[in-house]
C-alpha cells in the first residue's frame, strides 16, 4: 500500500510518515504544491493525505487536478481550517474523507484503513479484531458470527478501541471521544471505568478472543487473549 | 437623570432665588411707596391741626369719620432737646369708632405758639396690615412662580425635543449598535453644526472600533488556525512514544498527562475557532431545533459523568421546545449551560430546568453569587482550574448571534441563567 503525504510542515510530515511506515505502508512525501504535482503526475498512490493550505497553492486545486487525471487514488484532506465550507467543497470535489487538525495518529490511521477497505469491498464498513466483527453502519457486533448486543456507550467504546488495536488509550481521551468534549471537567473517570467494566464482562461472556486490558492505573488497551 | 429633567430642574432651582429676591424688593418698595404717601397726608393733617391751634380756630372733632386721630400736648424745652423735631413711625392705635386696635402710621412733631409755649403734636392715620401685605405678596409670587414654571415646562419641552431630535436619533442608533454587526451608518441629517460634529465623531469612533474588532477577530482566527499544525505534531509524537517505545509506568503516566494537557489546549483552540466562526456569522443555516430533546440527551449524559455528585435533576419542558436556530449551535448552547449547572454544583445538589413561553430557565444549587458583570467574559474563571473559561463566552456569543437575551441571577442559593428567545 502506497501513501503520499502532502504537508508543508516538515515535522508533521516526518512524524506521520514514521507512524504510517511503522504500520507497514510505503510512504512518500511532498512539501509543497509543485512537488506534489510532480509526484501525482508521475506515480499513482493508494491514498493521498492532502493538506489544503500549501505555501505555493491551494490543495483543493491539486484535488481537482487528481480527479481530472481520472486517477483512482483516494484522497483524505487534512486541514487546519475546521470549516464546513472547505469540508463540503473538498468532499464535492471527490475527496474520500476530511480530517481536521489536530488529529491523533490512531484516528488518521483508522481513517486510512476505512478508506482503503471501502474501496476493497465496495462500501462494506466493517472492523475486525480477533473473532469480533463490528459493522459501522448497522452498528452490529458479532463474535464468531453470533450477534452481541451492546448498549450505545459500550458500542462506542468498543469501536474506539477497535480503531486503535494495541494502542494505549488514556481514560481521559476515551471519555472525551465517547462522551464528547463536555466530559473534560469531570472530577474523576469512574463513569468510564464502569462502562469499560461492563463491556469487558460482555466480551468475556460471549467468548471473544480480545479483551480490554487496563494499563497501569490510567489507560486501557485492546489486546488479543492468548487461547 | 435625563438631560431634559436636568434642564427643568436647573431652571426651577435657578429661578427660585431670583423670584425670592424679586419678591423681597417688591415688598419693600411697596411698603416704602405706601408710607411715603401716608406720610405726606399726615404732614398735611398735622399742618392743618397746627394752623387751627395757632389761629385759635376749633379743632376737628375726634370722630369725624376719617379714622384719623390727633393729640396736642404742651411740652417744655427739656423734652424738646431730648426728642427729634419730627418723627414718623408705625404703631398700634386704638380706634374708638371701631373699638379695635389697628396698625397706624404716626407723625410726631413739635411746634411753638406766639407765647413761646411748645406743643407736641401727634397725628395718626390707620394704615395697612404689614403681615397681610406680606402674605399676599408671597401668595402671588408663589402663584406666579408656578405659572412661570408650567409655561417654561411646556415651552422648554417643545423647544427641547424639537431641537434635540438629532441627539435622540443618534442615541437610538447607539442603543442598537453592536460591534461587528454591519448596521446602517450613523444618522447625520441635522443642519446643526454641533450635532453634525457629534455624528461625525461617532462615525469615526465606530469605524475605528469596527476596524479593531475586525482585526482582533482575524487575529484570533489566524492564531488558532496556525496553532493547529504544531498541536497535531505534538499529539502525534506523544502518541508515537506511547505506542512504540518501551516505557516505565512513571514515564507513561507523564506522557499521558502531557497528552491530557494537550487535549485541553486543543479544546481551547477549537472553542476559540468556534467563537470566531460564530462572530463571523459562519453558521447561516438555521433549522427548527428541538431544544427539549437536546436537553434530555445532555442531562442523561451529565448525570452519567457526574454520577458521584448525586445531583437531582428536575426538567419541566414541553414535549417539544422548538427554536429556529442552527442545530449544532443550539446543542453547544444547551450543553455548555448544562455542563456549568452540573460542574458548578454542590454535593447532592439540584438542577432545575423550566420553560414558560419563550423563556427558558436553567438553575442549579451553588454556594455564592458570581460576578454577573464578568461571567460572560472570555477566560473568566471562578477558581476552577479545569474550566477553560470559554463556556459562557461561547454561550453569550451564540445568544448575541440569535438575539437571545441572557441573564444571570443568584436566587435562593441557586445560580439561574434565564434565556429569553426573541
Amino acid at each position: 500500500m502506497k501513501i503520499l503525504i502532502i504537508e508543508d510542515d516538515s515535522s508533521l510530515r516526518e512524524i506521520i510518515s514514521r507512524g504510517l511506515r511503522d504500520e507497514g505502508y510505503v510512504v512518500e512525501t511532498a512539501g509543497n504544491f509543485s512537488q506534489a504535482d510532480d509526484k501525482i503526475a508521475g506515480y499513482s498512490y493508494d491514498c493521498i493525505l492532502l493538506d489544503i493550505m500549501l505555501p505555493d497553492g491551494n490543495g483543493l486545486r491539486l484535488l481537482e487536478h487528481i480527479k481530472s487525471l481520472k486517477k483512482s487514488d483516494h484522497v483524505i484532506i487534512i486541514s487546519a481550517r475546521d470549516s464546513l465550507d472547505d469540508k463540503v467543497t473538498g468532499l464535492d470535489l471527490g475527496a474520500d474523507d476530511y480530517l481536521a487538525k489536530p488529529f491523533y495518529m490512531a484516528e488518521l490511521s483508522a481513517r486510512i484503513k476505512s478508506v482503503l477497505r471501502r474501496s476493497a469491498n465496495n462500501g462494506g464498513n466493517k472492523l475486525t479484531a480477533g473473532n469480533i466483527t463490528l459493522d459501522l453502519h448497522s452498528r452490529r457486533v458479532e463474535v464468531d458470527g453470533e450477534e452481541l448486543t451492546l448498549l450505545k456507550k459500550e458500542f462506542d467504546i468498543l469501536l474506539y478501541f477497535m480503531q486503535r488495536p494495541n494502542h494505549i488509550v488514556d481514560k481521559a481521551m476515551l471519555a472525551e471521544a465517547v462522551w464528547g468534549d463536555h466530559a473534560d471537567a469531570a472530577d474523576n473517570f469512574d463513569f468510564v471505568y464502569a462502562q469499560v467494566k461492563n463491556l469487558r464482562k460482555r466480551l468475556d461472556v460471549s467468548g471473544a478472543s480480545v479483551t480490554i486490558k487496563a494499563v497501569y492505573g490510567f489507560g486501557y488497551k485492546l489486546t488479543e487473549t492468548a487461547q | 437623570m435625563k438631560l431634559f429633567h436636568r434642564v427643568i430642574l436647573t431652571l426651577a432651582l435657578g429661578l427660585l432665588p431670583i423670584m425670592a429676591l424679586w419678591s423681597i424688593l417688591f415688598y419693600y418698595s411697596m411698603v416704602n411707596e405706601i408710607n411715603d404717601e401716608t406720610d405726606d397726608a399726615l404732614e398735611d393733617y398735622a399742618e392743618l391741626i397746627m394752623r387751627r391751634v395757632l389761629t385759635g380756630r376749633p379743632l376737628p372733632a375726634p370722630n369725624n369719620g376719617s379714622n384719623n386721630s390727633y393729640t396736642v400736648t404742651p411740652v417744655d424745652e427739656d423734652y424738646l432737646a431730648n426728642n427729634p423735631a419730627i418723627i414718623f413711625y408705625d404703631e398700634k392705635v386704638y380706634i374708638p369708632e371701631k373699638e379695635e386696635t389697628e396698625p397706624a402710621r404716626v407723625l410726631k412733631t413739635v411746634f411753638c405758639d406766639a407765647e413761646g409755649q411748645y406743643y407736641e403734636i401727634k397725628v395718626a392715620t390707620p394704615t395697612f396690615e404689614r403681615s397681610d401685605l406680606l402674605r399676599n405678596v408671597a401668595y402671588h409670587i408663589i402663584g406666579l412662580y408656578i405659572i412661570i414654571m408650567l409655561t417654561i415646562f411646556v415651552v422648554v419641552s417643545l423647544v427641547y425635543y424639537y431641537n434635540m431630535r438629532p441627539l435622540y436619533r443618534l442615541l437610538e442608533w447607539f442603543d442598537k449598535y453592536r460591534p461587528g454587526a454591519k448596521k446602517a451608518a450613523v444618522p447625520d441629517s441635522s443642519s446643526v453644526v454641533e450635532f453634525r460634529k457629534l455624528s461625525h465623531a461617532a462615525q469615526q469612533a465606530v469605524e475605528r472600533a469596527e476596524y479593531y474588532f475586525e482585526q482582533q477577530k482575524q487575529f484570533i482566527g489566524n492564531a488558532s488556525h496556525e496553532l493547529q499544525t504544531p498541536l497535531a505534531i505534538i499529539g502525534t509524537r506523544i502518541e508515537w512514544l506511547v505506542n512504540n517505545t518501551p516505557l516505565e509506568e512513571k514515564q507513561l503516566e507523564e506522557l499521558l498527562k502531557i497528552q491530557r494537557s494537550l487535549a485541553r489546549l486543543v479544546r481551547l483552540n477549537r472553542t476559540l475557532l468556534l467563537l470566531s466562526k460564530i462572530e463571523n456569522g459562519q453558521f447561516p443555516e438555521s433549522t427548527d431545533a428541538d431544544l427539549a430533546s437536546i436537553m434530555h440527551e445532555s442531562v442523561e449524559m451529565y448525570n452519567e459523568i457526574y454520577c458521584d455528585r448525586n445531583i437531582t435533576c428536575n426538567i419541566s419542558l414541553p414535549e417539544k421546545y422548538i427554536m429556529h436556530m442552527n442545530e449544532s449551535l443550539a446543542s453547544t448552547l444547551i450543553n455548555n449551560l448544562l455542563k456549568n449547572s452540573f460542574l458548578h454544583n454542590v454535593q447532592d445538589g439540584k438542577v432545575q430546568i423550566t420553560a414558560y413561553g419563550k423563556v427558558l430557565k436553567i438553575a442549579n444549587s451553588g454556594n455564592r453569587a458570581l460576578d454577573a458583570s464578568r461571567i460572560f467574559e472570555r477566560f473568566y474563571h471562578d477558581g476552577n482550574p479545569d474550566s477553560t473559561g470559554l463556556g459562557l463566552a461561547l454561550v453569550n456569543s451564540i445568544c448575541r448571534h440569535y438575539d437571545i437575551k441572557i441573564e444571570y441571577s443568584f436566587e435562593n442559593s441557586m445560580h439561574c441563567f434565564t434565556l429569553k428567545f426573541p
